[in-house]
């Protein structure tokens, strides 16, 4: 990349950066919560592109990542001392749990076999959620205290709406830089030499398989980083987290915003939820309506999402 | 815990039963994968939306026979129209793609079918109420007739596939497209009539079935997980396939529900998808190639 | 009746046929010899529709037929036996042909009729007509493809080298369906590596070389002074 380009790069992100740390205490406080919430909703994103977009396995099972990652926070708030990083930690273990499981048959699953695989393992989990009351209170999920923000041996303060946002964000921007560094590293390149031909990567001489077992992981990390900051945020979790609409919803930012590029998906969350919140104004809960029609016209009309579409015509 | 062995033999019979009704939604869904690699998300919206409209035609006409033909016709020309409009234009694009766009349509007929019918679940009547004694229970003979008619429909697929003229259409456009063309077929029509037949196979599913349970604008969720699950364990593409994986994966339900919740149950089919993905990706009832 | 214009093709950025200009009257053969990879299949092909012509004409019976599908042409009248022959493999012999009988305004007698001629010409196709087309040698497959051809009644058949890899028993039973068809008055678009058969049954012949037309001949002259077989051909 031309130091120019990496100017370009820097600035703006610097840009977009502070627009966000800034803009949110500025707007009411329905709207900040907005903006909070489709930070999360990106990160999401994010973690799904790393199989959708730059590995070209298509995840129908995001919910499963997100919503262990829930649980697993209300879990530790639940029963242990209220520790931010003890809660988030908890998310991340149950994660990596289902990350696991579902890495290990990844491996042996292409295309559409590994949509409806995932798509059927979040399934499992979310019977299992649904169905064992006594643990997961069912149907009504769980609801807990917010821990308090810490910072350990130095300070402890509650959250209020300003810091929580600040805290969200700067967990999603770390996280950003984090996964734009794996794909750009040589791990990343072969992800996407899998991506263009799985079996002349395979005769290069990589491990395919091992690559999708950690891209697997990986993905499904940050997907339960994400669950998590959701439960902190919202002190409750639900077994509609873990259904598959919401993978099916995480699919939907991916194509929106444009496939394997990171930042396009969080775009295309963005775009979903203004959209969502938009239509909701006049057709309530039938917002999805539109949003499927405009989501399969863009499957036909636009497979590179809005991010290539837009980079398209500034190239011109 | 000991089982009776009539509660058994009931349950059996419950899991054959609803075998049929599955192996018919999952006929439609292998039949238009088979033939033109379209995974088809919306194929459980196309259940749902055969079951309310079944409750329709009944609503004006009062026949339940016709509310059956009337829904498989009309979602029919549904499907018809959402191949045209959604899967033509994604024609040699990689199939993932087909998942993607009737994942979009699935949630608008959902949604529509909520927006046109309320969230209140509602019921098609039997056509006939008569019972038979098994053991120490009266059986409605309706669940019989699914069965049979489920099976009766599957048959009919299948001869019009091996003899009718457009099943060898199917077929010759299923092997080769582009000598089919050339042999005069038109093959975009051709397309189009497959998911019309897979749409209305659907559709005939949810109005058989739909007696037995009350309709409600989520029940397609429910069945496309399953009808997944069989295609895949029968054997992508593979007709006879699904049908066996139906029964024997309603079978080990029905099984199932004997120790634990129906709700629990399902987590049968899905160790049984887990199973063959491991021992035999490419479906247990498919023939070992030689 | 079918003329070639000019035709320019593409296959992705590799250019294939540079202009290519071609005849053919009513009920006439015609050879189009060549080496390997100049562009004759791609001839073919172009004139079924199933590779779009990026310029030039191709006009049949003095209608524009670039960019037609193909089913539509096959209606029209122009069968195409391709040179990998694509039977259908899991069809039996006889729903190979009944995909070309099943068409609108054709009488039940008339199919009999086409079926039964065909299995005269070749009788092993009615031995073998309960048979899967893949299970069939690769001779018999050729004779399928032809014969699947026929179904359509067309006033053209474009052949694309029947006579590949055949045993010269094969190869004579070809080219006796190909006078056949020529009594019949079907014209024939013969591509051909086997070069005294093609200037054998064919009136005219042309020449093509990296994608173009180098050279047009009545097949008797060609017959006489073989030079410019030798020059493109280097047989």
């Amino acid at each position: 990349m031309s130091g120019s380009r990496n100017l370009t790069f820097w600035t703006g992100f610097a840009v977009v950066v502070a627009a966000l740390a800034v803009a949110p205490p500025l707007l009411p406080p329905f709207w900040e919560r907005f903006v909070t919430e489709i930070l999360i909703w990106g990160l999401l994103a994010m973690s799904s592109d790393i199989l959708i977009g730059y590995t070209g396995m298509v995840s129908f099972g995001h919910s499963a990542f997100l919503g262990l990652g829930m649980y697993g926070t209300a879990a530790a708030l639940l029963l242990l001392p209220p520790n931010l990083w003890l809660a988030m930690s908890f998310g991340l273990v149950g994660a990596a749990a289902v990350a696991i499981f579902v890495a290990y048959f990844a491996t042996r699953l292409r295309d559409i076999y590994f949509a409806i695989t995932t798509l059927v393992f979040s399934q499992i989990f979310y019977v299992i959620i649904f169905t064992w009351t006594e643990v997961t209170g069912g149907e009504n999920g769980l609801t807990f205290r917010q821990p308090p923000l810490s910072i350990p041996f130095l300070f402890e303060t509650r959250f209020s709406r300003e810091t929580l946002h600040w805290f969200v964000l700067a967990v999603v921007v770390l996280s950003y830089l984090v996964l734009r560094r794996v794909t750009q590293s040589p791990f990343g390149k072969v992800l996407q030499a899998i991506r263009e031909n799985e079996p002349r990567t395979r005769a290069i001489g990589y491990h395919v398989e091992r690559y999708k077992m950690v891209a697997v992981m990986l993905s499904g990390l940050f997907a339960g980083l994400a669950g998590s900051l959701y439960a902190i945020q919202n002190k409750f979790v639900a077994p509609d987290f873990v259904f598959f609409l919401i993978s099916g919803e995480v699919v939907i930012f991916n194509v929106m915003g444009g496939m394997g590029t990171l930042v396009g998906p969080v775009a295309g969350a963005a775009f979903f939820w203004l959209m969502r919140e938009a239509f909701s104004r006049f057709l309530t809960e039938y917002y999805l309506i539109p949003v499927g029609l405009i989501f399969t016209a863009m499957v036909i009309f636009l497979p590179q999402g809005l991010l290539g579409f837009l980079r398209r015509r500034l190239n011109e | 815990m000991v089982i009776p062995w009539e509660l058994l033999v009931i349950q059996l019979l419950n899991g054959v039963i609803i075998g049929m009704i599955l192996a018919l939604v999952a006929s439609g869904l292998t039949l238009i994968f088979g033939i033109m690699d379209v995974v088809n998300f919306a194929h459980g919206e196309l259940y749902m939306l055969g079951a309310y409209m079944g409750t329709t035609v009944m609503l004006t006409t009062g026949n339940f026979w016709l509310a059956l033909g009337g829904s498989a016709l009309t979602i029919a020309a549904l499907g018809a129209v959402v191949q045209v409009t959604a899967l033509r234009p994604l024609l040699g694009r990689d199939p993932l793609t087909t998942i993607l766009a009737t994942f979009g349509i699935s949630l608008v007929l959902q949604n529509y079918a909520l927006w046109q019918y309320g969230p209140v679940a509602r019921k098609i009547d039997e056509p006939f109420t008569g019972q038979f004694a098994l053991f120490h229970l009266q059986f409605p003979w309706y669940r019989v007739v699914i069965a049979l008619l489920s099976a009766a429909i599957i048959l009919a697929l299948w001869l019009f596939m091996k003899y009718g003229k457009y099943g060898i259409w199917i077929r010759a456009t299923t092997q080769d497209r582009v000598m089919a063309a050339a042999m005069g077929i038109p093959v975009p029509l051709v397309y189009t009539m497959v998911f019309a037949i897979g749409s209305a196979m659907a559709a005939a599913s949810g109005v058989l079935y739909a007696p037995l349970v009350g309709i409600n604008h989520a029940m397609g969720l429910d069945v496309i997980l399953r009808a997944f699950i069989v295609v895949v364990v029968g054997g992508m593409g593979n007709l006879a396939g699904s049908v066996l994986a139906a029964i024997f994966i309603s079978l080990l339900e029905a099984l199932a529900s004997l120790w634990v919740s129906p709700a629990q149950a399902v987590i049968v089919s899905f160790i049984v998808l887990i199973l063959t993905l491991l021992i035999r990706p490419t479906g247990l009832f498919v023939p070992t190639p030689k | 009746m079918l003329t070639l214009e000019n035709v320019h093709t593409f296959y992705g950025k590799s250019h294939i046929l540079h202009g290519v200009s071609v005849e053919v009257g009513p009920g006439e053969v015609v050879g189009l010899l060549g080496r390997n990879g100049v562009g004759k299949s791609t001839t073919l092909k172009t004139i079924m529709g199933l590779v779009r012509p990026s310029q030039g004409r191709v006009v049949f019976e003095g209608r524009d037929i670039g960019g037609w599908a193909p089913h539509r042409l096959a209606h029209l009248g122009i069968a195409y036996v391709p040179e990998d022959r694509r039977i259908f493999r899991l069809l039996t012999v006889y729903e190979n042909l009944r995909t070309g009988l099943d068409r609108g305004g054709i009488t039940e007698q008339r199919k009999t009729e086409l079926l039964e001629k065909v299995y005269e010409n070749f009788p092993v196709l009615r031995e073998r007509r309960n048979q899967a087309g893949g299970t069939l040698s690769g001779g018999e497959q050729q004779m399928l493809a032809i014969a699947r051809a026929m179904m359509l009644e067309p006033k053209i058949i474009l052949l694309d080298e029947p006579t590949e890899g055949l045993m010269p028993r094969m190869v004579t039973q070809i080219r006796h369906i190909v006078d056949v068809l020529h009594r019949e008055g079907v014209a024939i678009l013969l591509v051909e590596q086997n070069v005294p058969m093609t200037l054998e049954v064919s009136r005219r012949v042309y020449i093509m070389e990296k994608g173009q037309v180098r050279h047009h001949a009545p097949a008797e002259a060609l017959r006489e002074d073989q030079t410019m077989i030798h020059q493109y051909l280097g047989v």
